[in-house]
């Protein structure tokens, strides 16, 4: 293959359309190691192309992949509950905001402020402040949406053992046993809890964990912050 | 009115944070509410999560974005246990390694549908397409449906509409090599041309396509 920059490009584009031979493609593989041109002429191509994908209709996917994966890897089933992130970045600022404003001493009157001129939500509100059982302030506020969903967001810098993670559980009044909702991010991205918990005086544990969360599905390590749901209305 | 009781320790500083306005983006089974921009954000950041162990993370990333990856490897292989194969081995590298995505290099979006593309590729090469499979259409136009799909998307709309420019003949190459995987030597038997007159008018379209697109 010939190091013109054309040919170069040229190349990308046939492997990235799938055109090569496997020879060639094998080729083209080993060379993308060796040359950062051809690996940033490819990845061009990729985002040029791959939205072509789009044109197809999605097809459900048979239910055999995922029970394979959940097998090889180990993952276990998170029950009726998913969480998600949502970008953090107009939240952020509120963040900002608020440690700012949390040092003052009229924080609390700002807090309630706050409360006062949100949008009064059309379900019952219950919000926690997950704070720590002893140790340095850190923590989170855990609080439904109208709609009930429970949205749990980071209020400031959460330490972390080195290799360790924190993962968030949910017990429900009179049961024995937690809920997993999940590993905590550690950029502080607000987390969408789905899960179909009752509300009413859940308590919300965060315990630190192996890396990737308990293995067990079960709490492991001690537990370093707790708070309950409560309702506010 | 309400007044949020909160538990707040003495000993800790007092918190408060933003309440009923957050912005949602992504929430499990309700892709409908999701808009492609909020979309790939959200990959990128399950992505993140996937990356330091997050198994739910990982599970959301798989619920929204197996089905698009699927339809890709079922389009190539033409086999669902072949496709099968190519969406989980795909899914098994983003566990593995979702550390290597790159958002400088390309969004989520592109990514996955690499990893799951090449792989089905990979095994179509090596065990060859069975007959009597997902039948395969003689032409790419014969799915008009497919351009307007791809317009429609926030992602597909330029390159649908570039595409819509090039000559047919050119169009058609280049959708049945992304789409069906075809080689140079499969396109030429493909439209009974000869292989050399494939070869230049695909990368001919490819520079047109390139062209517009940076435009």
């Amino acid at each position: 293959m010939s190091a013109e920059p054309d040919d170069l490009d040229l190349r990308a584009a046939e492997y990235v359309l799938g055109l090569l031979t496997p020879v060639e493609a094998e080729e083209t593989r080993r060379a993308l190691t060796q040359s950062d041109e051809l690996a940033r002429a490819v990845a061009h191509w990729e985002s040029l192309l791959m939205p072509l994908a789009g044109a197809l209709q999605p097809e459900p996917p048979p239910p055999l992949i995922w029970q394979r994966l959940e097998a090889e890897l180990g993952v276990r089933q998170f029950a009726q509950a998913s969480i998600t992130p949502f970008p953090s970045r107009p939240l952020l600022g509120r963040i900002g905001f608020w440690r700012g404003a949390t040092a003052a001493a009229g924080a609390l009157a700002a807090c309630l402020a706050l409360l006062l001129l949100r949008t009064p939500p059309t379900g019952p509100h219950y919000a926690a402040a997950i704070a720590p059982m002893q140790g340095p302030a850190a923590t989170w506020l855990a609080e439904t949406r109208p709609d009930g969903v429970l949205v749990v967001s980071a209020l400031g810098q959460t330490a972390r053992p080195a290799g360790k993670d924190l993962e968030l559980w949910a017990l429900a009044p009179g049961a024995t046993k937690p809920v997993s909702l999940g590993v905590l991010p550690v950029s502080g991205t607000p987390v969408v809890v789905a899960a179909t918990l009752p509300r009413d005086r859940l308590q919300l544990l965060v315990s630190v964990e192996p890396a990737g969360g308990s293995p067990s599905g079960q709490p492991t390590g001690p537990v370093l912050y707790a708070g309950t749901l409560t309702k506010t209305e | 009115m309400l007044i949020a009781r909160l538990d707040i320790p003495s000993s800790s500083a007092i918190y408060c944070g933003t309440i009923g306005s957050l912005p949602m983006v992504a929430l499990g089974g309700h892709e409908d509410l999701l808009n492609e921009t909020s979309r790939t954000v959200g990959l990128e950041m399950l992505l993140e999560r996937c990356a330091v162990g997050d198994q739910a993370a990982f599970r959301q990333l798989y619920d929204l974005s197996a089905p698009q990856l699927y339809a890709v490897a079922l389009r190539i292989t033409r086999q669902p246990s072949l496709a099968a194969d190519a969406v989980h081995d795909a899914f098994l590298q983003v566990w593995q390694h979702a550390d290597r995505f790159d958002a400088a290099r390309g969004n989520a979006e592109t990514w996955l549908t690499s990893l799951a593309r090449y792989r089905a590729l990979d095994l179509i090469r090596r065990h060859g397409r069975e007959v009597g499979g997902v039948e395969v259409p003689d032409q790419a136009d014969e799915e008009p449906g497919q351009l307007d799909r791809l317009i429609r998307q926030r992602e597909g709309a330029a390159l649908g509409r570039c595409l819509d420019t090039l000559e047919t003949d050119k169009r058609q190459l280049v959708m049945l090599a992304f789409l069906d995987g075809l080689t140079h030597a499969e396109l030429a038997f493909r439209l009974k041309a000869p292989l050399g007159t494939v070869k230049s008018w695909i990368r001919r379209g490819l520079m047109d396509l390139r062209r517009c697109l940076e435009a």
